[in-house]
């Protein structure tokens, strides 16, 4: 069971993101196709070559695991209604771990 | 302590052998994740929010020193330094890479564990008190029981694919620890006339539709209690709903057939059971299993000690922390100490490996090799002689272990939320902390005194929200953290579910909030001796909604 993702119109900025099926390491789609684990980097798709980048995605089900569409900015920031979600997923607990205190 | 005959190790190695292969599977492409998904569940593994997160099974949340520095060592060798105690008495690591899980598991089944029906919709780690064995207010130790209902359930073929996840807790103390109210079936053990036997509590649950379980059978006797499990299973396995899952719980079966009517269909099952398919659990077994927690060999010693009483003297912190921490213990000149993982500012039920390592010396050394974890995330020495203390105290409070909060504001039970969990709405952690943040002055939390709050990210309610007495609920408003409260919750031998006070409130205006309905206690409780919890139940939530809302 996962959260509910939202819809996302065509015309929407949008990335494919994953998770690396060996490590678990979430990746997001450059704009070359090829997979990275820097959010910085990521490519910015919409309409068909957005839904084609899923679908390329979608053929690598092996080495990545559930892809699936992020919005974004223009520029490739995390955005919408998912900004909290993805921006925590990209960039770590908003917690200090593995410490004592 | 369980221990592991030639059969179990076996087939707990077989176990590890499969998943090895099924995880080479997938890793070279050739099944997908749908494939892989229900495999990966079977074995403990999940997907979240960061990373895959192994949840290993603690029966019944017990330990030995062994068992934990292999918890330690997976923790520093495989994942990020650290383990997370979790609500049903196990530990989960966030960060462990699937390619390295067959080798965890591997490296636990070294110290007879695993991490088989943690997940999926089967019977999970049966829980139970975790002062079991030690407390005063016990009329036997139930963890006997526990065993033999996980030997029982563990691989049971006819109830590996239920119609949902399935919960059992057991219980013998009168105050009940183990939250038995609020799970699938409550066990509360009782003698009557000398037999040994079980209350049995059934359709008890939280997450969406929060339910207190139906007392169905006031005593059924110990050598019938597996038959009448059985008959309990069979009735759900058969009736509950598969066509929604949000109703298949058995929850919603004892509540749409009615209490009544589901004893009734129990009742027939076990009937025909005894006719056709008895279990009739032998003696001889029964006490092979008892054997397996005979109690450790306790010196006689006084119930006071001359160490205790100096060492309070000379350190009032040590002297405070006794007071708060200390669990009375049956045998005198011993104790149970909790270990509390909530330290001000801290991750709730999180143990660095080098606290880990802190805990088992102490287990071994000090406390005849027995470790406790809590369903309220923290962990229990049960049996520490009140001679020994002190030490105990110096080196927990050396590793950050020595926190004086157990049961108190700050000691919350919070679910992992939105900074890991792919299911959360919400964050959870952040708001235990700026809460515990506002009761840090431990003069101001020992005036409040008990007082359980419970924080989950979402409805699924793994931070046992609908009964923490304050009740905190993380929900999503187009994108943005809000946070339902809830007051007069409990899961004792009370238990009740709490009720929303109101409209949700924005993050920020959590603790402040909390402060509030702490702060209106204060003022309208009788005397100190009154609890947060009793006082709600005497003036109900209009005093306290109005203190938050009216402004």
């Amino acid at each position: 069971m996962t959260s509910v993702r939202p819809k996302l119109k065509p015309d929407t900025p949008k990335t494919v993101t994953a998770w690396e099926t060996a490590s678990g390491n979430v990746v997001w789609l450059r704009a070359d196709l090829t997979w990275t684990q820097d959010v910085s980097e990521i490519g910015v798709f919409t309409g068909d070559a957005a839904e084609a980048a899923l679908e390329q995605a979608k053929t690598q089900e092996g080495t990545i695991t559930d892809p699936y569409f992020m919005e974004v900015t223009e520029d490739g920031q995390v955005a919408g209604r998912e900004t909290l979600r993805e921006s925590i997923r990209a960039n770590g607990p908003t917690v200090p771990y593995g410490v004592i205190i | 302590m369980y221990r592991y005959d030639e059969f179990d190790a076996q087939i707990v190695k077989e176990r590890v052998d499969q998943f090895r292969s099924q995880v080479e599977r997938r890793l070279s492409g050739d099944i997908l994740e749908d494939e892989f998904k229900p495999l990966r569940l079977q074995n403990g593994v999940y997907l979240q929010l960061h990373a895959y997160m192994l949840r290993v099974a603690i029966p019944y949340g017990q330990l030995n020193a062994a068992r934990m520095r292999k918890l330690a060592k997976i923790a520093r060798d495989y994942d990020r330094g650290y383990g997370h105690m979790t609500t049903r008495q196990n530990i989960q690591y966030n960060w462990v890479a699937l390619k390295d899980i067959p080798d965890v598991l591997e490296e636990l089944a070294e110290v007879e564990m695993h991490a088989i029906q943690t997940s999926g919709n089967c019977i999970r780690n049966v829980t139970s008190d975790h002062f079991a064995g030690a407390t005063q207010d016990e009329i036997m130790d139930p963890r006997p029981w526990c065993e033999i209902i996980r030997q029982w359930s563990t691989f049971h073929p006819e109830f590996a694919f239920l119609p949902r996840k399935f919960k059992i807790a057991v219980t013998a103390a009168e105050h009940d620890r183990a939250a038995i109210r609020v799970h699938d079936i409550g066990l509360h053990m009782r003698e009557r006339d000398g037999v040994v036997g079980f209350e049995v509590h059934v359709g008890g649950g939280q997450g969406r539709t929060p339910i207190i379980a139906a007392m169905v059978n006031e005593f059924v006797p110990e050598s019938e209690i597996l038959d009448y499990l059985e008959a309990i299973m069979r009735v759900y396995n058969r009736f509950g709903r598969r066509d929604n899952k949000y109703k298949a719980r058995i929850k919603i079966l004892v509540t749409e057939t009615g209490p009544e009517e589901f004893t009734r269909l129990v009742e027939a099952e076990y009937a025909a059971q005894q006719a056709s398919e008895k279990i009739g659990l032998p003696q001889a077994e029964i006490d092979r299993i008892n054997a397996y927690f005979a109690p450790p060999a306790f010196e006689d010693k006084s119930a006071t000690s001359d160490a205790f009483e100096r060492a309070k003297t000379a350190d009032p912190a040590f002297a405070n922390w006794a007071k708060i921490n200390l669990h009375p213990h049956k045998v005198p000149g011993y104790t149970s100490v909790t270990t509390s993982l909530k330290p001000i500012g801290g991750l709730a039920g999180d143990a660095t490996d080098a606290q880990m390592m802190v805990m088992a010396h102490l287990a071994e050394r000090y406390g005849f090799d027995d470790i406790r974890v809590t369903h309220a995330q923290n962990v229990v020495l049960p049996h520490i002689a009140l001679d020994d203390l002190y030490e105990v105290y110096r080196e927990l409070a050396a590793a950050g272990l020595a926190t004086a909060n157990e049961s108190l504001i700050t000691d919350m039970i919070v679910c992992p939320g939105l900074d890991y969990c792919n299911l959360a709405n919400a964050r959870s952690i952040p708001v235990g902390q700026e809460i515990q943040k506002v009761f840090s002055d431990p003069a101001y939390e020992q005036d409040i005194g008990r007082l359980h709050i419970n924080i989950s990210g979402c409805i699924n309610a793994c931070g046992h929200h609908h009964v923490g007495h304050i009740g905190i609920l993380g929900v999503d408003r187009k994108g943005e953290e809000y946070y339902q409260i809830s007051l007069g919750g409990r899961a004792d031998e009370k238990a009740a579910v709490g009720q929303i006070i109101g409209k949700a409130l924005r993050h920020e205006e959590v603790p402040g909030a909390v402060k509030t309905i702490v702060d209106t206690y204060r003022d309208l409780r009788t005397s100190t001796d009154e609890k947060f919890i009793d006082a709600v139940e005497r003036l109900g939530v209009e005093p306290f909604q109005e203190a938050i809302y009216a402004s």
